[in-house]
């Protein structure tokens, strides 16, 4: 208990805890930050421990700044610090996406903001697939639109892959699909209006849709054995 | 000049110079090591903003603090980070100044006016304050040496792609 609590006023104040890592608030030269850490697991092997953590580490800030590079809006990166095993970046200073719809079930649709962050979603979906980069984990919490220009933020690149081949971008919006079902049906037919975003930025959609018909069938694990 | 507090209390004074005519003199101080008080030249017209150079800097005493310096010394090392290439030799020739270099961007480290005002001595040129970068950085030359695409531009300011690529450079 006394090394956690050491830790947290090493990084700044504890924001948010997961299974995989821990975020924090701080800042990074003059800059409000957020700096996540992947902590190690102590029931595995030091070695292999380590190893996986960084091999993790290194992959999401890869993917975040490809991300970017694909014109997809992602925090900016400001440090990665191997030995830690933490990733500085900006804050975004805003509300997720799950938050937002969560609001409009409880306080009725504004369904010209709904319009915007749906085309937002396929907008950038469609840009990170058709730029061979698979998100993961798109649920409305990895999502956030900023104050100050309303923009989508993606966030949480800790699953992301590049890949591309349609069956992982089609399970990369079936998850989607599954958590806008699960979360935000009051909302009415989001995903529908984020598949319209979607198969005007993507070049690749036709495969991609066709697949993701087959996906739905079956649910997201391709084979059902074991 | 203008001091910056960087990390763990240690902090980062910057100086931008144009018109400077001696930078010969200067590389080949830095060179043979005789540079008093040393310090970093950078090529100022591929810095946008000071932020990215925070970001190197935070990197170099993150660094130094762990004895994994990857140049010689820690003011190279904040040379070196200003460039998103794991080339040693070529960042430091690209980041760092040449001999026909007039627009530099000095640092040092936990420098005192003393220092500060010795390095002023050593360069000879105009100082000019920091809030020219943004107007008189080289963006074609930016964009060519970070490899930033438009796509990414449309999103992002010039100096947030450079700090991306500083930071992720040895995840890469």
């Amino acid at each position: 208990m006394d090394i956690s609590q050491e830790q947290q006023q090493d990084f700044g104040v504890l924001l948010k805890q997961g299974a995989e890592g821990r975020v924090f608030v701080s800042t990074f030269v003059g800059r409000k930050c957020v700096i996540k850490e992947r902590f190690s697991k102590k029931y595995r092997h030091p070695l292999l421990d380590s190893k996986l953590t960084l091999k993790r580490l290194n992959a999401e800030a890869r993917c975040m700044t490809k991300a970017r590079r694909l014109g997809v809006p992602t925090p900016v990166l400001y440090a990665v610090d191997p030995l830690q095993h933490t990733l500085t970046f900006e804050y975004v200073d805003g509300l997720c996406v799950k938050d937002i719809l969560l609001g409009f079930g409880s306080n009725g649709i504004n369904e010209e903001r709904l319009n915007d962050i749906a085309t937002q979603i396929g907008n950038a979906v469609g840009k990170l697939h058709d730029g061979g980069l698979v998100h993961g984990d798109l649920t409305t919490s990895n999502m956030m639109i900023k104050n100050s220009t309303n923009q989508l933020v993606l966030i949480d690149f800790g699953l992301s892959f590049t890949s591309t081949i349609p069956e992982d971008k089609a399970v990369d919006l079936y998850v989607l699909e599954r958590a806008l079902i699960s979360m935000h049906s009051s909302c009415g037919d989001v995903m529908e209006k984020i598949l319209a975003a979607y198969r005007k930025a993507s070049r690749q959609w036709c495969a991609t849709t066709n697949k993701l018909a087959q996906v739905r069938q079956r649910g997201r694990k391709r084979t059902m054995v074991g | 000049m203008r001091s910056f507090p960087v990390t763990g209390g240690r902090s980062v004074s910057l100086a931008l110079f144009s018109d400077v005519s001696n930078s010969r003199e200067l590389l080949d101080l830095m060179q043979s090591g005789k540079l008093e008080p040393e310090a970093a030249f950078i090529n100022a017209s591929l810095v946008p903003d000071v932020f990215p150079v925070l970001a190197a800097a935070h990197k170099a005493l993150l660094s130094k603090s762990r004895e994994s310096l990857t140049t010689r010394t820690l003011h190279s090392e904040l040379v070196y980070n200003c460039s998103g290439s794991k080339h040693i030799t070529e960042s430091l020739k690209r980041c760092g100044i040449a001999d026909d270099t007039q627009y530099i961007l000095a640092a040092r480290f936990d420098a005192s006016d003393e220092e500060m005002k010795a390095l002023e001595k050593l360069i000879s040129g105009t100082e000019i304050d920091l809030s020219e970068l943004e107007t008189r950085a080289d963006q074609p030359k930016i964009l060519k040496q970070y490899k930033i695409t438009p796509q990414e531009l449309s999103i992002s300011t010039l100096p947030e792609a450079i700090v991306c690529r500083i930071a992720a450079r040895d995840a890469l």
